[in-house]
């Protein structure tokens, strides 16, 4: 019998470690290296995390990596949390990249799905990201991991603070698999000393090379008060009067929507109105949406925790350590790994939007045109089955006295109608399938599951779906509030009002939610300007945003 | 800012045009002429397929000021961009002649223009143009007699023809929203390119044409922030002064050799823009 060897991937990786070790400098990398470093540390058919999150890019060596010769370096598999820049799709098209898994694809989704419905791009699955990070320890064990820091010393250490984000799941994937793990930094020192803060130490971390310019950053959250609605501020004052007030939801994620920005706008002074300050939304898992300033200034918030940074926050964040997240050095500390597992477990409540609702309310932003993938949606808007412990909110909808009940997670749905351009969202079936069968993929693209929303709000009403006891009434009570949509306009009236009787649905004025009060004089900040001097001046907001 | 007063604080910007006026006014004294319900549309813009509006954007209100008789005209900023067509402008040099009537009468009635436009509505060319004009001259013939008071306070801005009657105006309130100038960012970028002039760098644009710099330079007398009551108490003020004009409406030679000044292969930036207004006229005529 001859004897196995253990050792074959450590083997691996020092051999690729010493066809560049001339070229390094203690851990540094010089930057003219790291075309000649890229090809000789990756090969064909590895798989590759190119850093991509929902704001931090690595993208200086995502795009070192989409200058490799094809000829030498094929067949990638590419796993990336975001699909977030032109290069990460330019991998696929020249043919480095075959295969993709991923999480959420924010900017690129229209051409992302273009290329998969081409056959250019051979996608395992569309994750949500906690499931993602998850398969890096099983069945998806990266080879190279490509990141990105604000700093490095020259021992690898990273200083990664507010952008935290992703980077210390994806590191550890590696690292600890005899991966290669390669950081760009926007500036790399001698001495750990000059770092702010250590968030991956150096012994994880193979090869730092300093970037051409500071790493890519999306400000995906800012949310300009100035285009929030009245119809979302409607649709925002039934949510907390006949959800966040009904069920004393103490913590919660929003979605990154105008409808949630609203209620966030809502609450010194429509929740200090209906005196619920103290009752609800203390304890957050959200990025720095700058739309919660006011909130946490007017002494609503106890706590945030946070998937990302938001461009613009910093110093607010670090002046708020008790709010936030914060190392010793004062910027703020994101984790998404760790955040997600909050929103799946530790909340009471996971409120957004879709594009598409269909009559059973599975829900997806994926359409023919657009395969947005969902990011965290899928982990925080479902039920946390293997939660063991209570708190109000989760009790209230457990169902009945019986001693073996179990509450749920709320999972809000709050979607308008209608669509820009008048489309329906609510539609016979989700554009989704479609994709699936054109894209070859093996599950529908589904952002909710119907059985895991609990309530659907529109500016129709408020549908209380976890009180229904068949499908057929689940479907019955999310026609009846479809409004004039071709669903909607099939509700039978008699059911209708057998659905308020029983409490199942309300309509706003069996809510006390008066339409006439809904005006954007409701917000406690009604433009950008205002969440500046909310924040006594921390919030700088970019440039795009600005009018003034 | 504690947060109370941060929530007390009432939004200017955010009112629409008829709220706009109703705020500044008396109470009780509002009284709207050719309102919503005389149904005086735009005969042009259903013929192109736009929807009308029945006060075709713009108010038009007596009323008092701290007792004082004042006319209101407002446009409304959500209505075609506050665009000026036919029927609109017509409405402002109307009320704009009577008001001049009234003041040959000696019953004076100070006006007060609330400008949010992006200037001619150019689906009605040259009949919103010939308003203008009107609304100029009234507002030249109004200056002798009576304060004439403008407003602009953002989302949109004053543009095209109308920042010229903004210009005329005896005292120009703004705030740092607001935005002043003849031709608005897109227009420039398409005939200067985008080297000239990006669009969308929107604290460039700020820095050139907003109300902070306007004020700085002296082409607005009064900066206020965005809040109502602030912006009430400026424009009650303004309108309790005596007729006059402005001093930037005065010194024609000093603004003459002040654009002698400027190179056009110079891109403008913002600190020599203020430099070049704070320059004062010397005895030979060209700028200091």
């Amino acid at each position: 019998m001859t004897e196995r060897k253990w050792t074959t991937r450590r083997d691996d990786k020092r051999a690729r470690m010493d066809s560049v070790a001339s070229w390094l400098d203690a851990k540094v990398l010089a930057r003219e290296r790291v075309p000649d470093a890229l090809h000789a540390l990756i090969r064909s058919g590895d798989r590759v995390i190119a850093e991509g999150n929902n704001q931090k890019q690595a993208d200086f060596l995502s795009r070192a990596l989409a200058d490799l010769d094809p000829e030498r370096v094929h067949d990638l598999h590419m796993i990336q949390p975001s699909v977030g820049r032109p290069e990460h799709l330019a991998v696929f098209e020249k043919g480095i990249a075959r295969k993709l898994d991923f999480a959420f694809s924010g900017t690129q989704s229209h051409r992302i799905g273009q290329l998969m419905m081409d056959g250019v791009i051979e996608v395992g699955a569309i994750h949500t990201y906690i499931e993602l990070y998850a398969r890096l320890f099983v069945d998806l064990i990266p080879r190279v991991v490509l990141t990105a820091a604000f700093k490095a010393d020259r021992d690898g250490n990273l200083y990664t603070g507010p952008s935290t984000e992703d980077t210390p799941a994806l590191v550890e994937a590696a690292a600890f698999s005899g991966g290669i793990v390669i950081a760009q930094a926007n500036e790399i020192v001698d001495d750990v000393s000059q770092l702010d803060r250590v968030d991956i130490p150096g012994s994880w971390v193979d090869v730092v090379v300093e970037a051409d310019k500071p790493f890519y950053i999306e400000p995906l959250f800012t949310r300009d008060p100035r285009h929030i609605t009245d119809v979302q501020i409607f649709m925002a004052m039934m949510a907390l009067k006949g959800i966040y007030a009904e069920h004393g939801v103490m913590s919660l994620n929003h979605g990154i929507g105008f409808n949630t920005a609203a209620i966030e706008l809502l609450l010194p002074t429509y929740g200090e109105k209906l005196g619920l300050r103290g009752k609800i939304a203390k304890n957050w898992v959200l990025n720095p949406h700058p739309t919660l300033i006011p909130a946490i200034e007017s002494g609503w918030v106890e706590t945030v925790h946070c998937f990302g940074t938001e461009l613009g926050m910093e110093n607010y964040v670090a002046a708020r350590p008790d709010v936030f997240f914060t190392g010793a050095d004062g910027s703020l500390r994101s984790n998404r790994a760790f955040c997600q597992l909050a929103g799946h477990y530790a909340a009471d409540m996971f409120i957004g939007s879709t594009l598409q609702m269909d009559p059973d309310g599975n829900s997806s932003t994926v359409t023919t045109s657009r395969v947005s993938g969902f990011g965290g949606a899928p982990n925080l808007g479902c039920d946390a089955r293997g939660r063991r412990h209570a708190t109000p909110a989760w009790a209230n909808l457990a169902p009945g006295a019986d001693p073996m009940a179990r509450g749920r997670k709320l999972v809000v749905q709050m979607v308008e109608t209608f669509q820009a351009g008048l489309k329906p969202t609510f539609v016979d079936q989700l554009d989704a399938v479609t994709v699936a069968e054109r894209a070859k993929l093996d599950l529908a693209p589904v952002m909710v599951y119907g059985d895991d929303t609990t309530h659907l709000l529109t500016e129709e009403g408020l549908a209380y779906l976890y009180k229904a006891e068949s499908l057929e009434e689940r479907r019955a009570m999310i026609a009846a509030v479809a409004g004039v949509t071709p669903l909607g306009m099939n509700a039978d009236a008699a059911t209708t009002r057998r659905l308020r009787e029983q409490d199942k649905v309300r309509l706003p004025e069996d809510l006390g939610v008066n339409r006439t009060e809904a005006t954007r004089a409701q917000l406690a900040a009604s433009s950008i300007a205002d969440l500046v001097d909310w924040s006594g001046g921390l919030y700088e907001p970019p440039a795009r945003f600005r009018s003034w | 800012m504690d947060t109370a007063a941060l929530i007390a604080r009432e939004s200017f910007v955010e009112r629409s045009a008829r709220a706009r006026v109703a705020g500044l006014l008396d109470e009780g004294t509002m009284r709207e002429l050719l309102d919503p319900f005389e149904r005086l549309r735009s005969p042009w813009l259903g013929l192109q397929d736009i929807v009308t509006q029945a006060d075709d954007g713009v108010v038009i209100a007596r009323g008092a000021i701290d007792g004082t008789a004042v006319v209101c005209a407002a446009i409304e900023p959500a209505f075609q961009g506050g665009s000026m067509g036919e029927v609109g402008g017509a409405k402002i040099a109307g009320a704009l002649e009577l008001a001049l009537e009234d003041a040959r009468a000696g019953k004076p009635v100070i006006p007060v223009l609330l400008l949010e436009t992006g200037g001619v509505r150019l689906q009605e060319a040259n009949c919103g143009l010939a308003a203008i004009a009107e609304i100029h001259a009234a507002i030249v013939a109004l200056r002798a007699h009576v304060p004439v008071v403008g407003v602009i306070t953002g989302p949109v801005g004053c543009f095209g023809g109308m920042s010229i009657a903004a210009g005329l105006c005896s005292e120009l309130i703004v705030t740092r929203e607001a935005r002043l100038g003849l031709n608005g960012p897109q227009v420039i970028e398409q005939e200067a390119g985008i080297d000239e002039f990006d669009s969308r760098d929107r604290p460039m644009i700020w820095s050139l044409t907003g109300g902070a710099q306007r004020h700085a330079c002296g082409l607005a007398e009064t900066l206020c922030n965005d809040d109502a009551r602030e912006i009430a108490n400026a424009v009650s003020r303004a309108v309790a002064a005596p007729a006059r004009e402005p001093a930037r409406l005065r010194d024609i030679d000093t603004h003459l050799a002040r654009l002698q000044a400027v190179d056009p292969a110079w891109r403008a930036e913002a600190a020599w823009v203020r430099t070049a207004f704070a320059s004062k006229q010397d005895e030979n005529g060209s700028p200091a």
